[in-house]
């Protein structure tokens, strides 16, 4: 029985977590609460600090400023093995002269657990993950797929309070990857442990993840489920990160209860005047017939097709880019004139550095 | 001219070229693998015969009497034993610091890490003939000359293995340390358990290295030693001249007889050497 059994609290609490590297900062005070069982993806872009802060919490490396509590327990001073949690890694890290088997009980065999109760938990691991067939195996006898369902065994013989997995799936090729994702779901869900997820893939992030935590340069931009990031992104950076193709972003300003940019349409009088930016996803963008009075007159530059979507990037009379997602049906033709509705119920708006206006907060 | 032709005289080319090829390895070959045909062709031959013209090539019937002398009336038993004894024992001390060493200045952050590599790497541009005044003053100053540890000790402080190690040991990925560090393992389990036996083709090169060596080591051990009881092999051989003369059928049955240690070392050695390098390369 670890004292975790009894603790009811948020399974991981990070306050103002800090990083430095002598005068860089790669980590600026991030605060984040995670609740029992929760399932969160650390996302962003290369060099945003987000393995840097799995790694903290791991205990891999030292924490600058702040506080890391994993169960309710200060883990700040407690060494990598006594913070009761797993680690997937990118490059799967599996010991290469030594079996399936011996990689996966190596963790139990560490920590004195009797040989046969290691044999059994291996064994309970390895159907879970259809491994049986490979247990005499050596890493390098497997394929990737394979090596990192090993690496995953390995984490969770240890039956970890806590699951840390960094880009465990970007070394697979995109069919398996996909596959692999749905597994780690599966396996999330019949495992029911609090897992902390490190991914550059957004489409994972969405997929998997119960919440999101964006980050970009150290610093968190926005924390929220799938949805809310998707629908109410909190900054410019975090409207053209989530979402394929990105939000359309439109530089102007306020005045009237008019946005007047590189061209001009009527936004909601709760609106404050000023600099702004407007932003509206593509699959808002309504193409209606050319000529459509309360429209703007575009026209189509490129026609991507991709399946059940088209997207079109289009440009208007006054030269500004647009793209929308329509159905992958869709008649539209490169050189078309077309013109364009962006409904003000669709519309965000952020300020002037970039942040999100409080009016949709309130819509 | 035909297809056939042409292809027929670019068969001849190439078989000219791949003859003068195996002509010039053939001629290396002999150069090398000569002198030890001689030497163990005199070491077959009574002293007479040796010297005798026209030479046999063949030592048809061989004479024995030089290696029953050399095992009987010289200290040849001792002295490779004495050999055996320091390169064994240098190689297994200095295989386990040198890795240590290693795996410290890879992997382990600690306050002039650099500078102690930067050191190290200056010192083995030392040449020992430098070294060997203060080194005999040191050890003699210990009160160590004429003892095994006097053989023993010194080669320990060469830095070459720790530099082979620490860059064997660099190339090993960081998470799989982090991986036995989430698993539990102390600093030296790590060393231990996980990188030691990853870098078993490494430490096989630096056992050679150290133990061919140790083995061939003359001038420390001639100045570090001076009774008869501590001889190694080389000084041992060098001072048959001054014990016997110039016998050179013992001399001849010496020299083949302390190759058949070493090689046997080399051979088992580098057998399981190139088994697991070759295996890392194909799976590569």
């Amino acid at each position: 029985m670890t004292p975790t059994d009894t603790y009811s609290g948020p399974a991981i609490e990070l306050i103002e977590v800090a990083k430095h590297y002598g005068k860089v900062t790669v980590l600026d005070r991030v605060d984040l609460t995670v609740a029992p069982g929760e399932f969160i993806a650390l996302l962003g872009p290369s060099g945003c600090g987000k393995s840097t802060l799995l790694k903290l919490i791991a205990g891999l490396d030292e924490l600058s400023h702040g506080e890391i509590h994993i169960a309710g327990r200060l883990a700040n001073y407690l060494k990598p093995a006594e913070r009761d949690v797993a680690m997937v890694f990118q490059n799967y890290a599996l010991y290469p002269h030594m079996t399936v088997r011996e990689n996966m009980g190596f963790p139990l065999k560490m920590s004195g657990i009797a040989r046969d109760i290691v044999t059994a938990k291996v064994d309970e691991a390895a159907s879970l993950l259809q491994l049986n067939a490979q247990l005499d195996r050596f890493p390098d006898e497997l394929s990737g797929g394979q090596r990192q369902r090993v690496a995953l065994g390995r984490a969770i013989v240890r039956e970890p309070y806590v699951f840390l997995m960094d880009e465990p799936l970007s070394n697979l090729d995109a069919l398996l990857r996909v596959e692999m994702r749905a597994e780690l779901v599966r396996l999330h869900k019949r495992v029911g442990r609090t897992t902390i997820y490190v991914t550059h893939d957004q489409v994972e992030a969405m997929t998997m993840a119960n919440r999101i935590v964006l980050m970009k340069g150290g610093v968190v931009q926005q924390v929220g489920t799938p949805a809310e990031i998707y629908a109410t992104p909190a900054n410019t950076f975090v409207a053209t990160f989530v979402g394929s193709p990105p939000m359309n972003l439109f530089k102007g300003h306020i005045g009237g209860a008019q946005f007047h940019g590189s061209f001009d349409i009527p936004v909601p009088a709760r609106v404050t005047s000023g600099d702004v930016t407007l932003g509206i996803r593509p699959e808002h963008v309504e193409i209606v017939e050319a000529g459509d009075k309360e429209g703007l007159a575009a026209t189509i530059d490129v026609v991507e097709r991709v399946g059940p979507d088209a997207y079109l990037r289009m440009t208007t009379q006054a030269g500004a880019t647009v793209t929308a997602r329509v159905d992958g049906a869709s008649r539209a033709r490169e050189g078309e004139r077309v013109a364009l509705r962006l409904p003000p119920a669709r519309l965000s708006f952020f300020d002037a550095a970039g942040n999100r206006m409080s009016i949709d907060k309130e819509g | 001219m035909t297809a056939e032709q042409h292809a027929r005289i670019r068969v001849r080319q190439r078989r000219r070229r791949e003859f003068g090829r195996h002509l010039v390895l053939g001629l290396i070959a002999f150069i090398l693998v000569a002198p030890f045909y001689y030497v163990l062709l005199a070491s077959l031959k009574d002293s007479t015969e040796i010297f005798s013209y026209p030479p046999k090539l063949l030592p048809i019937p061989p004479y024995f009497g030089n290696y029953r002398d050399l095992l009987w009336n010289t200290g040849f038993l001792r002295w490779m034993f004495n050999t055996l004894f320091v390169a064994t024992s240098v190689t297994v001390l200095k295989v386990f610091l040198d890795s240590m060493a290693g795996y410290a200045l890879a992997k382990i952050e600690f306050t002039g890490r650099r500078l102690v590599f930067l050191l190290m790497v200056i010192l083995l541009m030392v040449p020992i003939g430098a070294l060997i005044v203060p080194l005999w003053s040191m050890v003699s100053g210990l009160g160590l000359i004429n003892t095994y540890w006097a053989l023993i000790l010194p080669p320990l402080a060469n830095p070459l293995g720790a530099i082979l190690m620490r860059q064997f040991i660099l190339g090993l990925p960081r998470d799989l340390e982090n991986a036995a560090r989430l698993d539990g393992l102390s600093e030296f389990a790590i060393y231990w358990r996980i990188v030691l036996p990853l870098i078993k083709p490494g430490l096989v090169v630096l056992a050679v290295i150290i133990f061919t060596d140790q083995f061939m080591s003359f001038t420390w051990p001639l100045i570090a030693t001076t009774s008869d009881e501590l001889q190694v092999l080389t000084v041992g051989i060098a001072a048959l001249r001054a014990h016997g003369g110039a016998n050179y059928g013992v001399w001849s049955a010496s020299a083949v007889m302390s190759l058949v240690p070493i090689g046997v070392f080399f051979f088992v050695l580098q057998r399981q050497f190139l088994a697991r390098s070759l295996a890392g390369a194909l799976k590569q």
